[in-house]
């Protein structure tokens, strides 16, 4: 009788697998994909530099508009571009479960893997690309960057992992979803300081999880951003935290349910 | 070994639960048997390959493999349209531990299966007898103990059918086997012992003659 492997050496082959089917996918799909990952950031943020690069130029002093909505921008898309490509993992890999090897889980988390490594080597193109137009681009707290970086990413996922399970039980849950992004933009401070909110109504603002990261995430890239009171990456960690493991809950629940095809 | 132990499956369909599927299904299969899955057109052979291939679960009761056993093969899935040929082999290859010796196998498959340079197409250009052939590779460049087949011996053209049917008596020899057929000289040719699924239960017979007889016989009377 052959050796049988262990369950970590299986997953692990698995998700090694699954990240390379996923990045494949993804940027060798249609012509030229990578270009379009690439270009869509940017796009967009020369669009709202366009509307508002002036305009925010007067409202953050010191502060360059056009990086000053990058970072929101990076830290909002960590967590949307996370959740959303999450939400539609089972789905797209429907025919792998044919090798009981992968499970549902596995691809949700893989490809919140492949999103996490795709915009941060976008972000470091971007980076750097302004660097050579004379930006000052190295963060001044490196490491409160990349930890509001994870927190985002990790809520990305907690929200991934309960929409994936959410849409593939109920189909009208992921439309939901994807409609409630759109507000969630605009409430995240993507292209606001949260100090311009009006004081009567920051605690509802700060309800907001995403808020807290993106605002951490510019306290570590400008010196003189102002960060208000009542921001706190612990608040966005334990909303990760708690989505993540409702998220992983309801995979244990369902499993069965989420691979029949 | 295989022991299916008091299995229970009903699926869900849109107005609540379905009938039951398999209604306490219990047998072991010995190691080294090849085993003929027979029963009507929706007696749940399928779905019995499917739990015991693990890709589904069942309801109630217990399934458990003593050894390491195939995927069902000859089913429609497994291949991701989008990924060419020689991607989707990597990709399996990579899940079943086989990362190291992963141009061997490539190479066997790429040789068995004779696709040509649409290996490096996106299966979804593939017609349905070049996915066979491609699913049928894939299947043998693995051991298996056990393999699961559900009809896969009949499709592709005469040549490849020829040799398809070589490799899987060459297979039938060095591992078990358990597969759905509706052609009898198949099931005689290929296994020794048999399961007659009938109305959710599941009869075993050791000689695959007697199940044969069973089974034709529910429907003349």
């Amino acid at each position: 009788m052959s050796l049988m492997r262990s369950s970590i050496s299986i997953t692990w082959a698995v998700w090694k697998a699954l990240f390379l089917r996923e990045a494949v996918a993804r940027l060798f799909a249609g012509r030229a994909a990578w270009v379009w990952i690439l270009a869509e950031p940017i796009v967009h943020l020369l669009f709202l530099l366009v509307l508002f690069g002036l305009y925010l130029k007067q409202v953050v002093s010191g502060i360059d508009g056009g990086l000053f909505i990058m970072t929101g921008l990076l830290g909002f898309f960590m967590v949307q571009n996370t959740a959303l490509r999450c939400k539609d993992a089972i789905d797209a890999n429907a025919a792998l479960f044919a090798y009981r090897q992968v499970l549902a889980v596995d691809t949700v988390l893989v490809r919140a893997t492949v999103e996490a490594v795709l915009l941060l080597l976008c972000a470091l193109v971007l980076l750097a690309g302004l660097g050579l137009l004379g930006y000052k681009v190295v963060p001044q707290n490196f490491l409160l960057v990349m930890l509001s970086f994870a927190a985002l990413w990790l809520a990305g996922i907690g929200l991934g992992l309960v929409l994936s399970v959410g849409s593939e039980l109920i189909p009208e849950v992921g439309k939901v979803a994807g409609i409630l992004f759109r507000p969630l933009y605009f409430l995240s401070g993507v292209m606001y300081p949260a100090s311009a909110i009006s004081p009567a109504y920051r605690d509802w603002f700060l309800l907001n999880p995403l808020l807290h990261g993106i605002e951490t995430l510019r306290a570590g890239f400008f010196p003189q951003y102002h960060v208000i009171s009542g921001v706190s990456l612990a608040y966005l960690v334990g909303f990760a935290m708690v989505t993540v493991f409702l998220g992983l809950a309801l995979h244990v629940r369902f499993a069965p349910r989420l691979i029949a095809q | 070994m295989i022991i299916v132990d008091d299995v229970y499956k009903r699926y869900q369909c849109d107005q609540g639960l379905g009938k039951w599927v398999l209604h306490g299904v219990t047998f072991t299969i010995p190691p080294q048997v090849n085993v003929g899955l027979m029963g009507r057109n929706g007696a749940g052979k399928s779905t019995l390959l499917r739990l015991i291939g693990g890709i589904d679960t069942p309801n109630r009761g217990r399934i458990e493999r003593r050894c390491r056993v195939s995927w069902p093969m000859g089913f429609a899935g497994g291949l991701q349209g989008s990924l060419t040929g020689r991607q989707n082999v990597k990709f399996v290859c990579r899940i079943h531990g086989h990362e190291r010796d992963l141009p061997d196998r490539l190479r066997y498959i790429e040789d068995f299966a004779e696709l040509g340079c649409a290996f490096d197409e996106p299966v979804k250009t593939y017609s349905s007898g070049m996915k066979s052939r491609l699913q049928f590779g894939l299947s043998l460049a693995f051991d298996f103990d056990v393999y699961i087949s559900d009809e896969v011996t009949s499709s592709g053209d005469a040549a490849f059918n020829k040799k398809a049917s070589e490799a899987f008596k060459q297979l039938a020899h060095r591992a078990g086997l358990i597969m759905v057929s509706h052609g009898e000289d198949t099931l005689k040719e290929f296994c020794t012992a048999g399961i007659w699924l009938h109305e959710g239960k599941a009869h075993w017979f050791d000689r695959i003659d007697d199940a044969l007889k069973a089974y034709k016989e529910s429907f003349s009377s």
